[in-house]
């Protein structure tokens, strides 16, 4: 009732943790039993450590949070050798997040997880907080469909493309994703937000700006993984303000096929078993399933035509 | 470590916008410094947990109680709480001040009396000398929780105004308790309160030769690590060359040799 499937990677049910929001699943263990979740997925690994950004980096806003952690992490190396054993003794599949600065990183971190060993990756083309002067990977169709290609190429799992809503048009670069071979797309990443302190007459978040989470954005996540799986053939992983069973059905119907659960594990840690026990009482009370509820505001609407023909609205 | 759905024993309005909110146990046993995340069971309008450092508790655990500052819309609707209604619980989490200090000098300010409470009940049940408390507010009503620590601390007040203990900051306090040799070079301060006190506190042990431990306040969204958002900036050993360290695991104690103080 509650399996469902990305591409090749199949999922005992859709609630998967989000990245950045629950590290490594490692520091919420006590809290639940993670080997109900159907994936965890690792914050952001990056090639070399990265310090992040400066304090202060979160602030609460309505119905949500801003952040600006700037993918603090100790690095791939570290990561392999500390975290993923840990990770693997938790029971769920795993999903690795990577962030490179090239294209030629993201290759290098897609070629050390998969001979590590895992369930799949989610390519982070997407963090508003680290541009350094470089363009966002995911603003740009012919970025996201080389990077997705080149990590294609050496990836012997699933791979996923997680988007930034922070364009005019989603739909362009999920086509460019799909077109690169991705197996599936992650969508959204925060919206670019502020925070003021009018006292102070400066920014809230030492960076100025952050990503912004919680539930607040649900409404913008369903549309845009709606208007993401008009476009694609390939699964959906629906992010964005979900912290409730109802929430992950409503992913489910616009467009996804598994959802990343985020800011809310923030506030429960244990929100994912929560989520699972609901999500499995709603669909016995209705006589549906994961599979049925997946996509199906999209049955009565045309298919996508054949991506060959879409090509020519691809800025090139 | 689980989440607990815990009911409101009572608010007490302490003036000053500050309160103790007491909570109907279980409250596990605590050290001191160590922290709690609280959110109310309403949730609306506000979704992230707030960190709190365990003030009472009762010796069974049967109650506990936190020292909250009104400061924003989620430490309103903690203390705007009635008896009954739900609190969700978590912790106790964070590392605590040294348990290998013996005779430790407590600087407080404002709500930053919570940790101390346990410090000083603890050291009584291990047979500890009584720790001298340093508690410095504006005026007397901001001493609210001095009178809980008789018999168990020996107690020096100060406030700005005079109108209680020692006239002065409590900084000042301190320079008078070492001419009066209550405090000693080389001693350990422990110090909890205002981001600006601690670091006038911090700057004068330098200057006076004492060991100094600071118990911050950062914004925080989850508690256990995985938010990153409640970073310092750092120095040390501890930290194996990073310059950040998370509030919640790291700390909330640190030393104040290994803070970056501006």
């Amino acid at each position: 009732m509650l399996e469902t499937k990305l591409g090749s990677l199949r999922l005992a049910n859709p609630v998967l943790s989000a990245s950045g929001t629950y590290g490594s699943g490692w520091e919420g263990r006590t809290f639940s039993d993670l080997s109900r979740v159907g994936g965890l997925v690792s914050k952001t690994v990056t090639l070399r450590p990265r310090h992040g950004n400066p304090p202060p980096r979160i602030w609460e806003t309505a119905s949500g949070m801003l952040n600006s952690i700037g993918l603090e992490n100790k690095g791939v190396e570290w990561f392999l050798a500390d975290t993923l054993p840990k990770m693997r003794t938790l029971g769920p599949k795993l999903i690795i997040n990577i962030g490179g600065e090239t294209l030629a990183e993201f290759v290098q971190l897609a070629e050390l997880f998969c001979s590590a060993g895992i369930d799949a990756l989610e390519v982070n083309l997407s963090c508003p907080n680290v541009q350094e002067g470089k363009l966002l990977f995911s603003t740009d169709p012919r970025m996201t469909e080389r990077t997705v290609a080149a990590v294609k190429r050496v990836a012997n799992v699933p791979v996923f493309a997680k988007l930034s809503p922070n364009v005019t048009d989603i739909t362009p670069i999920a086509r460019a994703a799909e077109q690169g071979g991705a197996d599936g797309i992650t969508a959204i990443n925060t919206l670019i937000g502020m925070a003021v302190d009018w006292r102070k007459q400066k920014p809230v978040l030492s960076r100025g700006i952050g990503g912004l989470s919680g539930p607040a954005i649900k409404p913008v996540a369903l549309r845009m993984v709606h208007e993401v799986a008009k476009c694609v053939r390939i699964p959906i992983i629906g992010v964005g303000g979900a912290r409730t069973a109802e929430d992950v059905l409503e992913f489910l119907c616009a467009g996804a096929s598994a959802v990343e659960i985020g800011t809310a594990s923030f506030v429960d840690p244990a929100v994912f078993v929560g989520i699972v026990d609901d999500l499995e009482r709603l669909l016995t009370e209705v006589g549906s399933s994961v599979g049925a509820m997946s996509r199906s505001m999209l049955r009565n609407l045309p298919q996508p035509p054949p991506m060959h023909g879409r090509q020519a609205e691809l800025p090139r | 470590m689980q989440t607990k759905l815990l009911r409101v024993r009572r608010v007490r309005d302490l003036g000053g916008d500050s309160f103790a909110l007491e909570i109907d146990g279980p409250i596990p046993t605590t050290l001191p410094g160590q922290f709690f995340m609280l959110r109310t069971e309403r949730h609306w309008p506000v979704l992230l947990p707030r960190p709190f450092s365990l003030f009472d508790r009762a010796a069974d655990g049967s109650w506990g109680s936190f020292l909250i500052k009104v400061a924003g819309p989620g430490t309103k609707a903690l203390v705007e709480q009635r008896t009954g209604e739900g609190v969700h619980v978590t912790g106790p989490l964070g590392r605590p001040f040294s348990d290998d200090v013996l005779e430790p000098v407590c600087i407080a300010g404002g709500i930053g009396l919570a940790p101390f409470l346990s410090l000083a009940r603890r050291y009584r049940e291990l047979g500890r000398p009584l720790p001298r408390l340093l508690f410095g507010g504006r005026n007397q009503a901001a001493l609210a929780g001095i009178e809980d620590f008789a018999g168990i601390a020996r107690v020096f007040a100060s406030t700005d105004d005079g109108s209680h203990g020692f006239h002065g900051l409590v900084t000042q306090l301190l320079d008078s308790l070492l001419v009066s040799k209550v405090v000693q070079p080389g001693e350990t301060v422990f110090c909890c309160g205002p981001d600006r006190m601690m670091h006038a506190v911090a700057k004068l042990c330098e200057q006076r030769g004492l060991r100094c431990f600071l118990s911050l306040e950062t914004y925080m969204a989850c508690g256990f690590g995985v938010c990153n958002g409640c970073t310092v900036e750092v120095q040390g050993p501890r930290f194996h060359g990073w310059p950040y360290s998370k509030a919640c695991q790291d700390g909330p104690v640190y030393e104040s040799c290994e803070l970056s103080l501006h």
